[in-house]
Formats: C-alpha cells, structure tokens, sequence
C-alpha cells in the first residue's frame, strides 16, 4: 500500500484525468525522483507505466520519457529482470529519434518493453537491400517501414494517360514488394507499412482526384495498390487517413522538415507515435476486447432510477438526445465487428434494464450486452466480475464512465484496465473513446463477426465475489470536503428539487412543495441540512438534504436523501456523525429514523442498520423504526470527509 | 514575469535540471544535454509557451554557433512585439 504521507501527489496524478494533470505534474516528477534514488525504481516505473497517456503534449511526453529512461537505469543498478523484450526495427527515410522516444514511451505504458532498433536517417532501402547490415544482426521481431510521398521514386508527368500511370504504379508497388519479400525471406519479421499521406495542398484544384495522373491521385492509387496486393505479413498503417483526420494543414509543419526532417509537426508526433503502437499491440494480441460501459449520463442522459423511463434524455427530439443514440450507434458498430459489450452502472438492476426492454429509441439492447452488472457495489470489483463472467484479462477491458470519480477509482485499482477521460458533453463521447485506438485489430474473420453471440451464449452468471478492493486509502487521498448549511434562500429551489425527484438514496420519499419548506423554516421545532461535496474533482454541488424535527427524547429523522452519485464515499457516515452531534448537543437520548419502501428506493433498506441503528418496530407493508443511543463514542463512524459549515 | 523568468523555468524542464541557471553567455556547448534534437524540443516548448512561431530562416540562425541565450531571448522578444 502506498503510504499516504508522501503517495498523495503521485495516486491524484494517477488517477485524475491527464487534461487536468498538469498543475501536479512537478510534485509527479519530484516523486518519481525521489524514488529512482531510494532505490525504489520498480515503483516508479509502475508509476510511470501507469502515467503515459495520449492526451499529454508533446513537451510532457518527452518529459515522461526522460523519466523513463532515469528509472531504467536505476533499475539496472539493481536486479534485472527476465521479461524479454519486444524487437523492433524502425527505418524511416525521416529522423526517427523522437518517434522512437514516443514508440517505447506508449508501448512502455500499455505493459510491452521493448528493444528498438532505429535505422539511420535515410537508408531505408540500403539496410533492406545490404545483407550486412545492422537491421539483419538485430533480428527485429516486427519492422516499422516508415515511409512518405517523399520516397516515391517517381510521379507521372502532367497530362500522362491512365496507361502509363498504371504501369508506373504497378513497377512503384512492385519495388515495395520487393523490399517486404526480402525481409520476410531474411527475417520472418512481421511488417508495419506507412500508406502514404497525400499533401495538403494540390495544383489541380478538385481534378486533384480526378485526373490519374496528378499527385493526389497518384498516391491514392499507390495506396490502394498495397491495400489489394500487401502480402499477410505486412500490416498496413493508414497514415493517409490519421493525417486527413487531423487535418492536413496542421498535420504537417514543414518547417520542422525542413530543418530537422521531422515525419510531421511535433505536436503530432504522439498521435503518430500512438497510432504505430495501436497496431504493434494488435499484431502482438494486446489489444482491448471488451467495451464496459456506464449507464446513467453514459448512454443517456439523467438517472433512470429517479427519472424513470419517460424522463431520461434519449432520442431525436432533443439534440442531446441525439448525442446518446449517436454514442449508442458508434459502441454497436463496435460490437458488430467483434468487440464485447457490457455494462456496469450503479443501479437496480430492474431499473437498469428497463431502458434496454422498453425505450424505443435505445440503439443497444439487452442482447448485444454480453454481462451486465448493476448493482451498488464498487466499479473495480464490478470490473473483474464482468472479466470473470466473460473469462477475459482484466487488461482486455475499456472503462466508460462520465463520473471523473468513478474513473479514478478504477484507475486506481486496476491500473491495466482502458480508461479514457470522457468530456461533458455527449457530443464529445465517440471522440474521446475512437481516439485512444483500444481496438485495433490487423485482419476481420467470421469469428470476429460471431463473437459476441459466442461470448453471450456461453456467460454464465458466476457467484459474486464481495467487494475486494479496499478503497479505504483512496478516499481518504480524494481531500473531501462537507459544506453544510441550513436551508436558506440561495440553496432553497435545488433543496426543493431534490424532494421532490430523488427517489432511490430516499428513506422516506416524503414530498415538501415550496411552501411547506417556507413554513418548516421558520418552526423551531424542525430543522433543514443541505450538504454540498467537494473534491479534487471539483464542487459536486448539493448532494444531501435532511429534515428533522426535535423531540422530548430523541430527534426525528424525518427525510434523509441524497444522490447517488455520491455513494459509497463517506457521506453517509459525515450525515449521520453531524446528525448525531446536533442530538448530542440538544440534550436528547437517541436518534430515530424510518424506512418507508417504495418501488424504487429498496437500495436503502438496511440504511440505518448499517449505521449502527437499533430496529424497534416492522410494520406488514415493510414499513421500519430504527433507533440509536446517543453517547461518545466517535469511532463508529469512518471520517473520509472533512466538514465544514456556513 | 519576463520572458527571461519564463525561460529560466523553460529550461529548467526541457532538460530536466532544476539548478540550471541561464545567462545571457549560455551556449548549447556549456549544457550536456543541449544537442541538435534537445534544441528542436526547447523550440518547440518556447513556441508554445509564447504562443509565436519562428521563421526556418530564424531556427537555423538559432543553431549558429554565435548564438547564445542572450540572442534567443532578444529573438522572442522581438517577435513578442511585432
């Protein structure tokens, strides 16, 4: 376990989301030092592992590199390991030297070390060609043959007839070929091929495309040629299409290959870096196969379990409705080429379903979600449940969430699990998730096709496994912050929301309209607590209401309810403990509650048993009493969350 | 903060040495790890840290062996005030 003392900085900078890293960044570093010379590399390099993200820039991947390389040279001052390491030759006709850093830095951070042979700049056909050479005494595993329009070694002339460009490209592809046999005879290697990236600019307007002979159409025809003809040993790398999605303008800043011979702009190089590393993964089976997906404000938008049906926000009505489906319609394309679906949410499971069942517009339904989990336990455990269920590696699974805290805590526990920072708004869902290439794959079979009724006829539910994760230390390392406050003028409408549409974290669901809570303000008898939360995430907002009265002997709890976003963290202990106090601090003997159960709010059954609360009485319709001593003892409740009042 | 103070830090973290102190006379001969690819890095972090973007004319000039920080640091500051 790490010791939260020094750990803090390094678990907040592992587990929040790389955009909002940076300002830690230096505490990172200082971390990572620190550890290289106390002989601790292991750790750091666990860290670092854990660090690489394709969201950092240029500058701060470098940056991690270099630390990188710091703590493998601490590492071998120590014990070596025995894992052997990946073989990788790259020839590029560009300086690589940077590339080369990226390549090992991202395949670093998804588990594979390597062994990087880099080609000098230019030579790419000489080492191929020169049985002598480098390239054949290193015995590359996989070979990256980094290529541009720059390497063609001729275009047709202006006006040149379609025969003539056909026979130019046929002897074009044919030198291409060539290299790849040679390689394969000599080395058995597995080939990663640059398609070739048509420039931004074009002479012939909109007959670039058209005419055969000009240079976009030229290398267009090019890269078809090796789509058709590229032998099984040779994966292609589409850097025609990666530089077109960035936009071509801004892929390439030829200054920087006017006087470095840098492949593109080096804001871009971890994208292509990234991009290589995809398929790299792919040839060596490590790609992602499973897609888990959230729920709530994931698949739609609001809370089924308060919402109900008719009030989530899903369909063509409502442009962010129309964001949902269109993320719904991206993770089914997924699932129809073989990528496993499942979900895992924080609800009934009854609930859950319904949208899947009932909901017109859902694009996904219950049979293209190969094991579904909704439940109130901890995503991590719910995540090797779900690994468990399908008999895949917890390292083959992706994680989307739109809950920042439930994606740290998964980072946090299962490092090696696909966690990608998902954006506010809908929108921007299908970007944040295609971007990171979790599943690349180098060819399609009919098994791929078939996959998931293979996975779904053959699941079977295994017995649930209690929580196994102790997120103890993790909450304590979130810095929770209570806000308290009675109930006044500026939290009185989101006060009022909330009783009157929270119907699962609700003990009684008893609904107050703006004017019974005017007049339960000013009755001395009664009291109101808002609780608002904070993290290192950011403000949660109002998250917590109750409402109680004092009596002779005990205080009355009368509402009690919260959000579910908020659960599992310590709130409820904060509540209770503040609840608690303000009982002690009246003169009174106990506290009271109630359970009154409805459709919906079954997920609070055994609240206040959990607390510590005595059952005094059990009505025919489910109805409960509950009762607790008040005393000193300060202990029975756990204290993640610092309180503060207003 | 001036565009030394920022570039006092800048180097600090483009090589990674957090007792690097620059002056005006600091050439890529005096700092170890300042070779041709380190000093693409430093460009590309000073371009993005300013928000301006040198001419190829004015990165090979910054490679010349007269040049130092001095004149890298009058070369920002011109381009600031264009």
């Amino acid at each position: 376990m790490t010791d939260l003392a020094t750990g803090n900085s390094l678990t907040q900078y592992l587990t929040l989301d790389p955009s909002r890293r940076r300002e830690l960044y230096p505490a990172f570093r200082a971390e990572i030092n620190a550890m290289c010379q106390g002989g601790r590399a292991e750790e750091a390099l666990a860290s670092l592992r854990q660090a690489v993200s394709i969201s950092d820039d240029y500058s701060t991947s470098l940056a991690l590199y270099r630390l990188l390389k710091k703590a493998r040279a601490a590492q071998e001052m120590g014990e070596t390991t025995n894992t052997k390491p990946l073989k990788l030759a790259i020839l590029g006709s560009y300086t690589t030297m940077q590339l080369t850093w990226l390549i090992d830095l991202f395949l670093f951070g998804s588990g594979v070390d390597v062994e990087i042979y880099q080609a000098e700049y230019g030579v790419l056909r000489q080492e191929i060609y020169n049985p002598e050479s480098e390239l054949y005494k290193f015995q590359p595993q996989i070979a990256l043959l980094l290529a541009g329009y720059r390497d063609v070694t001729q275009f047709p002339e202006m006006g040149a007839s379609l025969a003539t460009v056909r026979e130019m490209c046929g002897s074009e592809l044919e030198g291409w070929q060539q290299l790849w046999n040679l390689l394969n005879e000599r080395l058995g290697c597995q080939i990663v091929q640059n398609t070739f990236a048509v420039p931004a600019w074009d002479t012939l307007g909109h007959l670039e495309n058209r005419l055969p002979f000009s240079m976009g159409s030229y290398l267009g025809r090019l890269n078809q040629g090796m789509f058709d003809d590229a032998p099984s040993y040779v994966v292609l790398h589409d850097l025609e299409r990666v530089s077109a999605v960035h936009g071509k303008w801004d892929w390439s800043d030829d200054r920087f290959y006017f006087d470095a011979k840098l492949p593109c702009a080096p804001e871009h190089l971890p994208t292509l870096a990234h991009s290589l590393c995809s398929q790299v993964l792919a040839i060596t089976g490590k790609s992602k196969k499973c897609l888990v997906l959230d729920l709530d404000n994931t698949l739609w938008g609001g809370v089924i379990g308060d919402y109900g049906l008719g009030g989530i926000v899903l369909g063509q009505n409502d442009p962010q409705g129309e964001a949902f489906i269109a993320f719904q319609q991206y993770c089914k394309r997924l699932k129809e080429r073989g990528v496993i679906l499942a979900v895992c949410s924080k609800n009934d499971e009854a609930n859950a379903r319904e949208p899947f069942l009932q909901h017109p517009e859902m694009v996904l339904r219950m049979d293209d979600i190969t094991a579904f989990f909704a439940n109130w336990d901890d995503k991590a455990t719910n995540l090797q449940r779900i690994a468990e269920e399908i008999n895949i590696g917890i390292d083959s699974l992706v994680f989307v969430d739109d809950n920042p805290m439930e994606r740290g805590i998964v980072r946090r526990f299962l490092p090696e699990v696909g966690v990608p920072e998902m954006p506010e708004d809908p929108a921007g869902y299908v970007r944040a998730l295609d971007r990171n290439r979790y599943f690349e794959m180098v060819s399609l079979s009919r098994e791929d096709l078939e996959r998931s009724q293979m996975y779904a006829a053959d699941a079977r539910r295994k017995a649930k496994s209690s929580s196994s994760v102790d997120l103890d230390d993790y909450l304590k390392s979130l810095n929770m912050t209570a806000v308290v406050e009675p109930l006044n003028d500026v939290n009185f409408e989101r006060f009022g929301q909330l009783i009157n549409k929270s119907n699962q974290f609700n003990l009684t669901t008893r609904r107050y309209s703006a004017a019974d809570l005017a007049r339960l303000r000013c009755d001395a008898k009664w009291f109101t607590r808002a609780f608002r939360l904070k993290d290192q995430y950011g403000d949660n907002g109002l998250i917590c209401v109750v409402i109680g009265s004092l009596g002779d002997e005990a205080l009355e709890i009368d509402t009690w309810l919260m959000s579910c976003r908020v659960l599992n963290r310590g709130m409820e202990a904060l509540v209770m403990r503040h609840i608690h106090d303000l009982a002690r601090d009246a003169g009174l003997k106990y506290v009271a509650g109630e359970y009154l159960p409805t459709a919906k709010n079954a997920m609070v059954k055994d609240h206040y048993q959990g607390l510590g609360f005595e059952k005094i009485a059990e009505s025919d319709e489910g109805n409960t009493s509950w009762r607790l001593p008040v005393n000193d003892d300060e202990t029975r409740w756990p204290n993640y969350i610092a309180e503060e009042s207003n | 903060m001036t565009v030394r103070d920022v570039m006092q830090g800048l180097f600090q973290e483009v090589f990674d040495d957090p007792d690097l102190e620059i002056s005006d006379e600091l050439t890529a001969d005096d700092v170890e790890l300042w070779d041709s690819l380190e000093h693409i890095n430093l460009i590309i972090a000073t371009e993005n840290r300013f928000k301006i973007k040198f001419t190829t004319a004015e990165m090979s000039r910054l490679k010349e062996h007269d040049q130092n920080v001095g004149s890298f640091i009058r070369m920002i500051e011109s381009k600031l005030s264009d």
